[in-house]
């Protein structure tokens, strides 16, 4: 029987449509033309060029450590959210719990950005990098809570019990055999939590005050007045960068089970 | 996570302690929309320290705003919007004593926008809506709307996919005002664009920038703040204001009602206003500040510049576009007209 060829010009299609563009941008990131129309030339003008914008890199500083923080944060308190909704869900407690955990995904994000912003004003909070962050780890929970949620659905509670009849104490089987069984979860939830927060722009430019513009506020607003081939030169370097880091993982994974 | 936590409260501190040692002025403007070395040059004058925070939209911008944020000095809203921001009690009257450069401001300008007598708001940056065409591909131009019609550059022209910017440029065609409430005159004008819209490639607001630069369309309908870098590309390019004229946009200046920094505020408006930064700025933004007293300060290239200094008989005759409130429904409504027809 001769196999269908149909599901490989599928999968070329989905392929290229996703590296296609990505591959567009990081030959535009060399192309001496501002409008990216026609080539007019191999140029490095736009990387020469993001050295003498300090305010990019600042707002890619201030991003990356948003970022970092606000996905430490919410993987901890996703992480417990996660686990209060598996174990006791069947609570009326946790059935309140859980809608308060699912809300923020549904939520559109300007609604949310507009209410998170009344309510810091509300409160008398300056707005600023440390709003962003609070903005941020509020939606980030939700994604990680229910990343969790679901890894936790294929797990064998006797293993707990077990750990616990051979003499473990609560904190060792936690410790031992809950986290390590949750771990791809709890790693999958940062991702997601990291990847959502340095692309926010509708929630973060609504809680965002002075002195606390990100790189999506940034690049928003360099559509009107500024050089989007800037943009094209740096997402090229930091791709790079991406690249590299998973490189050096696998490379260290590889090494660590022999 | 201990770490992430510590990273975070260090990260706190800094941030709330280097506040204080100087003053500092929050500047929220459009991305790269002043030129950096003035910026420089203001906080070593005056001993402070300037943070520039950026929008997308004046609409954004005024949501934000309005719901209370808080913390920001001079802000860079279009025109249209400042008599938003007053009635909203969002900015404060400036004090003409503490800005003497306001006596630069070339007043060609101030007739056409809203606040002429600069009670609340200072002209920073003007950009206009006008055509650019290909010198090498449409000779025998004509410098009026009327390009449009020309059957013989059918299918390479675009017009912007605005519905106040080309019912607008039909209205100044007929000699309407492109704010108008009558709707004859805007039944007029949709016939108008209905048969420009047979000769168009597409409404366009983005790709025609490089549609034209690659030489795809011929003639395009767009804003001179892109034209202008297009030009600069590609030597083909040329660029007009239809006689009839066109819509202006002018970008301004304004003090918040809750600036903390009110002296300095006001001092950063009167030393962007200065003749030799007025026309240092020109040069890097590209839009023109419409400083009278700067324009002899220019490169020779950046005075007889098109896209800069369009004639002063078609300046009088553009305008700036107003919010007409319920009347917009009468745009809309031919808009969507004009764009289902085939």
């Amino acid at each position: 029987m001769k196999r269908s060829r149909f599901p490989f010009y599928i999968t070329l299609g989905v392929i290229v449509f996703f590296y296609l563009p990505i591959v567009m941008l990081v030959i535009h990131s060399f192309n001496a033309s501002r409008f990216g129309g026609r080539w007019m030339g191999f140029s490095l003008k736009w990387y020469s060029q993001l050295f003498y914008h300090p305010e990019i890199w600042q707002s890619l500083e201030r991003t990356l450590v948003i970022g970092i923080s606000a996905t430490g944060v919410s993987v901890v308190l996703g992480t417990l959210a996660g686990l209060a909704l598996h174990f006791y869900g069947h609570t009326s407690l946790q059935k309140v719990h859980y809608v308060f955990i699912y809300t923020p995904l549904v939520v559109p994000d300007i609604l949310m950005g507009m209410s998170l912003l009344l309510f810091f004003v509300f409160l008398g909070i300056g707005l600023g990098l440390f709003t962003i962050f609070l903005a941020h780890v509020t939606f980030c929970i939700s994604y990680v809570a229910f990343v969790i949620l679901s890894r936790l659905q294929d797990f064998d509670n006797s293993l707990l019990e077990a750990a616990r009849d051979l003499g473990a104490t609560s904190w060792q089987a936690t410790w031992r055999v809950l986290i390590p069984h949750l771990m791809p979860a709890i790693v999958a939830g940062a991702l997601l939590a990291f990847t959502l927060s340095i692309d926010d722009f509708v929630i973060s430019f609504f809680v965002a005050g002075p002195g606390a513009t990100t790189l999506p506020i940034r690049i928003y607003s360099m559509i009107k007045h500024g050089s989007p081939p800037l943009i094209n030169a740096l997402s090229t370097l930091m791709l790079f960068v991406t690249f590299i880091l998973i490189g050096v993982t696998q490379r260290l994974i590889k090494e660590e089970t022999p | 996570m201990k770490r992430f936590a510590l990273l975070g409260l260090a990260f706190v501190g800094i941030f709330l302690g280097c506040q204080k040692s100087k003053p500092t002025l929050h500047v929220y403007n459009w991305a790269d929309y002043l030129a950096p070395q003035l910026v420089a040059r203001f906080e070593k004058q005056y001993q402070c320290k300037i943070v520039i925070d950026t929008f997308d939209s004046n609409e954004a911008m005024y949501a934000k705003l309005k719901a209370g944020a808080t913390g920001y000095d001079v802000l860079f809203p279009s025109s249209y919007m400042v008599a938003l921001l007053k009635r909203e009690n969002l900015i404060q009257p400036l004090d003409h004593a503490l800005i003497p450069n306001l006596s630069n401001i070339d007043s060609t300008y101030l007739n056409i926008v809203y606040d002429p007598k600069m009670e609340y708001s200072v002209p920073y940056a003007v950009s206009i809506t006008g055509v650019a065409y290909l010198r090498n591909r449409v000779p025998n131009i004509r410098f009026s709307w009327d390009v449009f019609a020309r059957k013989d550059l059918k299918g390479r022209m675009t017009m912007l996919d605005d519905m106040r910017e080309t019912i607008g440029a039909a209205l100044k065609f007929l000699g309407y005002s492109l704010n108008t409430r009558n709707e004859q005159e805007l039944q007029k004008a949709r016939n108008v664009v209905l048969e420009w819209k047979r000769n168009l490639a597409k409404f366009e607001n983005e790709q025609y920038k490089t549609g034209i630069a690659s030489e795809e369309f011929f003639v395009v309908h767009g804003y001179s703040g892109d034209i202008f870098q297009i030009m600069a590309e590609n030597p083909n390019v040329d660029f007009f204001v239809p006689e009839e004229g066109t819509s202006l946009a002018m970008d301004e200046m304004v003090i918040t009602r809750t600036s903390k920094q009110v002296q300095l505020a006001h001092a950063f408006i009167n030393f962007l206003l200065d003749p030799h930064n007025a026309a240092e700025n020109i040069a890097v933004i590209n839009y023109l500040c419409p400083n009278r007293a700067a324009y002899p300060l220019l490169d020779e290239s950046l005075r007889r510049h098109p896209v800069l200094f369009p004639p002063k008989n078609v300046l009088a005759r553009c305008e700036v576009i107003e919010d007409l409130g319920e009347d917009n429904v009468k745009y809309t409504k031919i808009w969507d007209e004009i764009k289902a027809m085939q």
